[in-house]
């Protein structure tokens, strides 16, 4: 323990990570407030940035980008009415039409002291659940390890965009792509049509720069000749006596909701930021304030996606199963810097883990201060035009995708997964289940292998291990359960 | 209109189809390196399956309650698509990104709307530039060689 916090504290006291963590919350703040880029691309996008770096300073930038983002898309959600995330959707409802009644300055202060209450209280639930899960995790063998990541595919299911069913095909097609390339076992070449370039499979990142990054360039295409509203903002006001005496319930109860669906396999901020306002909402006593400017609405929603960025890292860093799509990113800078996610993290690198939980809690601060001091200058940063921000993104994401192997086809694979992931957003699939697919495939495919091979091929005993049919039946319940409890409904109706 | 709407069930289908015939012709191995344990080609055939057994309740949803008709691209999409394809050209033909790259950036910024041809110009030279020297510098990443990087190469 007193290791633990030693190693979290000593990211306050490096004076590189310091300044290393302040810049990234400078640019993660940006790119929160651009709109179109939000946490996952932009954690794409920096990702090959930070291939020289140590482990931990790595791994400390992409999870100040979430945080730090995830945060600012609050900034252009109460002044411009455009989330400049889709996690801040929420926050539009009730921060734009305060921001309109000339209280610009107070429903962003709401957001920032929300914001960082829920992140704050997420990392410290991350620094206690994660060690713990990790033990229990200790004793995961190939059949839990199999249902798990099942598990973690039917959650897809729930996450916000797209339909269920779209979403498990997404989950599917994704799984799909990480059996091209040799095969693990018997090395026979799956999907590659003679092009020994993708021997080793689909590398992870060209893939999410294309899917995150390059897609949302040609959605974003469509963006062009909007026109932008602005309300203006003279200070960002600390919320008053009042404010607190009115939200703090309400901020409590979106830290729970929000770290807990962090915590669970493929949700993520969006889907907590909604519960958070919809739980606000049922549990108020200003219930007709909400949609014209109530301040337990922003405090809600807001509460809520940032309490579930540190909640989402507990099984991306226990288990190996991302909590989201930026976790999804976060995950791949774990395996490219050889930092195995799993159990054994905890147990042969407790320290860089606690120092990377000791940079989440640092730039949950430092955003707080940009957020109070710096939301007007960084709301000016959205009114940059499309017409220069994308083609930056577009060079970003070639030479981001050509970075890690210095290879042509990661290029190519870059431009292929854009496109691929535009007409799937355009016909209502989310991207994020096909990256959380890719990243789950292989773990899918090789615990089956494993499970069969120690059951002598009876797949049937899976069903038979206590741990792995609890969370067989936990994927059963999540796939199943809403279409069961709407028939029951419709029954008793 | 809406007839169009049944491709995507319908291009699923295919897709699936077509990764099953494609699993199917996989070589097969022995017995003694596989053991208890699946194909090369099992495993893909049974997430395509999986994946048909859902397009079958993906059109069913269709069929119930028809989804929202998709807008068509308008032109800085299509023109974005089509700058990728000159991007891969131009990349083929010199070898160089950092010749390609500019050149598409200047071309994307006027397509989407930029009417001030020298902020479109600055931001395409100015950008790949630095990135590339935060690459070649701090993160000492050596780019392929072509018209330009070969004159920086020496």
């Amino acid at each position: 323990m007193i290791e633990a916090l030693s190693a979290m504290g000593s990211v306050f006291t490096d004076p590189y990570l310091l300044a290393l963590i302040f810049a990234t919350t400078v640019l993660g703040v940006i790119i929160g407030v651009l709109p179109g880029l939000g946490a996952t691309t932009g954690a794409a996008l920096l990702l090959p940035f930070t291939l020289t770096m140590e482990p931990v300073q790595a791994i400390a930038v992409l999870s100040t980008i979430y945080v730090s983002a995830t945060f600012a898309g609050s900034i252009t959600a109460i002044l411009i009415n455009t989330p400049g995330t889709s996690a801040a959707a929420a926050t539009t409802f009730d921060g734009y039409p305060l921001a309109q009644k000339g209280e610009a300055g107070r429903a962003l202060g709401i957001a920032v002291v929300s914001s960082t209450v829920g992140g704050v209280f997420s990392v410290i639930v991350l620094c206690i659940a994660a060690p713990l899960l990790a033990r229990v995790a200790y004793e995961f063998r190939p059949p839990e390890y199999f249902a798990l990541t099942i598990f973690g595919l039917s959650m897809l299911a729930s996450i916000s965009a797209g339909g269920a069913v779209k979403n498990l095909i997404g989950g599917i097609f994704g799984v799909w792509l990480s059996t091209i390339g040799a095969e693990r076992v018997t090395a026979i070449e799956r999907f590659m049509f003679g092009n020994y370039d993708l021997y080793e499979g689909l590398s992870f990142v060209p893939v999410f720069i294309g899917l995150f990054a390059i897609s949302e360039l040609l959605v974003q295409s469509k963006m062009v000749n909007k026109i932008v509203e602005t309300v203006a903002l003279k200070a960002v006001k600390l919320p008053t006596k009042e404010d607190y005496k009115r939200i703090w319930k309400t901020i409590l109860r979106s830290c729970g909701i929000g770290t807990f669906i962090g915590v669970l396999p493929a949700e993520g901020a969006t889907v907590a930021s909604m519960i958070g306002y919809s739980e606000a909402k049922r549990w108020s006593k200003n219930k007709e304030e909400f949609g014209k400017g109530s301040v337990e609405g922003i405090a809600g929603a807001e509460a809520a996606n940032n309490a579930a960025t540190g909640g989402a890292m507990v099984p991306t860093m226990v288990l190996g199963i991302p909590g989201s799509g930026t976790t999804a990113i976060i995950l791949v800078g774990l395996m490219v810097h050889g930092l195995r996610p799993g159990a054994y993290l905890f147990t042969e690198q407790v320290e860089k883990v606690y120092q990377i939980f000791g940079s989440m809690l640092l730039a949950n601060l430092m955003f707080m201060a940009m957020g109070l001091y710096a939301a007007r200058l960084f709301a000016r940063v959205s009114l940059v035009p499309i017409s220069i921000l994308w083609p930056i993104v577009f060079a970003l994401s070639v030479i981001g995708a050509y970075a890690l192997s210095q290879s042509l086809i990661d290029v190519w694979i870059a431009l292929i997964f854009g496109v691929i992931g535009f007409f799937a957003r355009r016909h209502g699939f989310a991207v994020a289940p096909i990256a959380v697919g890719l990243i789950l495939g292989e773990m899918v495919e090789t615990n089956l292998q494993h499970s069969l091979k120690m059951y002598d091929g009876q797949w049937w005993m899976i069903f038979a291990q206590p741990l792995a049919a609890f969370f067989l039946i936990l994927a059963f319940l999540g796939l199943c359960g809403p279409y069961l409890y709407s028939l029951i409904i419709r029954h008793k109706d | 209109m809406k007839k169009k709407l049944y491709i995507i069930p319908l291009f699923l289908t295919l897709f699936s189809f077509v990764v099953i015939y494609l699993s199917l012709q996989l070589e097969t191995s022995p017995e003694m390196i596989v053991g208890d344990s699946m194909q090369a080609r099992s495993f893909p055939i049974f997430l395509m399956v999986i994946n048909l057994m859902l397009v079958g309740i993906l059109s069913l949803q269709f069929y119930k309650t028809y989804p929202k008709e998709v807008e068509l691209e308008k032109f800085p999409t299509w023109s974005s698509m089509l700058l990728f394809l000159i991007f891969y050209i131009l990349v083929k033909v010199s070898g160089d990104m950092f010749v390609a790259i500019p050149i598409v950036m200047f071309l994307m910024g006027l397509t989407w709307g930029q009417k001030k041809v020298w902020i479109s110009l600055v931001n395409a030279i100015a950008t790949p530039l630095s990135v590339f020297l935060l690459f070649d510098y701090v993160l000492q990443v050596r780019f392929p060689r072509g018209w330009l990087t070969n004159i920086y190469y020496g």
